[in-house]
């Protein structure tokens, strides 16, 4: 159960279940990279989207890393106001500082709309299902083999 | 359609899973590969004998792509044509 904390499927691995997690982890991190693909960096984001980011959190580490480098790497500091924010069209970023740079290209584009919404909703649904994956690891349970009719109706 | 996700994906500035790309007049069909994660998940953890996992996850994207289709359909018959007959507009 630890280790599907560590990577989404690697505790159905560890366990023995190899296609099994190697399934449930493409999966989810294809959700989770999928709604990256989609709306950028920016649908995960725990400073501005933070209910949907509790969500993403639930796909471990990677969803963290995600966010550490989009706050630290990619966010820029306001000159005037000191508050971190994503840069504007029209601003760069600098890379010793981190403050906003006028004239420069921006880090990331954000992405606006149904594009971001559908984006972190990827990423939040991903979190869930992995939260489902590592409940599996630690306590599995599986659809049982349907019975043939014959041997239904012998057992009545 | 084609045209449209062309122009992301040539776009010089895009950069991949840092950018967004451009489909916001298409949006809706994003529907289709969020079921199908959603299924490729869930029923890999569900599915006891794993040779039923393909039919299994097909039906399952099916069922979430119709649904969705069907609540849509009745939201759009619900607003356009049942609510006007209801409280009609003076």
């Amino acid at each position: 159960m630890l280790a599907a904390l560590v990577v989404p499927g690697l505790g159905h691995v560890v366990a023995g279940e190899h296609i099994r997690g190697v399934l449930a982890g493409a999966g989810v991190l294809g959700l989770f990279f999928g709604g990256m693909f989609i709306g950028g960096i920016d649908v995960v984001d725990s400073r501005e989207d933070a209910v949907w980011f509790y969500g993403q959190a639930l796909v471990g580490p990677i969803a963290l890393g995600v966010d550490w480098a989009h706050q630290n790497k990619f966010k820029v500091i306001d000159p005037v106001t000191k508050q971190v924010r994503s840069a504007n069209p029209n601003e760069g970023r600098d890379p010793i500082s981190g403050k906003a740079v006028a004239g420069g290209t921006p880090p990331n584009e954000k992405s606006l709309s149904k594009v971001n919404e559908l984006g972190t909703l990827f990423g939040t649904v991903a979190g869930m299902l992995n939260l489902v994956v590592v409940l599996d690891a630690g306590f599995p349970s599986r659809d049982k083999p349907r019975k043939p009719k014959a041997d239904a109706g012998a057992t009545a | 359609m084609n045209q449209e996700l062309f122009q992301s994906f040539t776009t010089l500035a895009y950069r991949p899973f840092i950018d967004p790309i451009n489909v916001h007049r298409l949006w809706y069909w994003l529907l289709i590969p969020l079921a199908l994660g959603i299924a490729v998940t869930y029923k890999a953890v569900r599915v006891g004998d794993m040779s039923h996992y393909v039919r299994q996850v097909a039906a399952m994207t099916a069922q979430i792509v119709g649904a969705m289709f069907l609540l849509g359909l009745g939201s759009y018959l619900l607003i356009q044509h049942v609510l006007p007959l209801i409280l009609p507009v003076k």
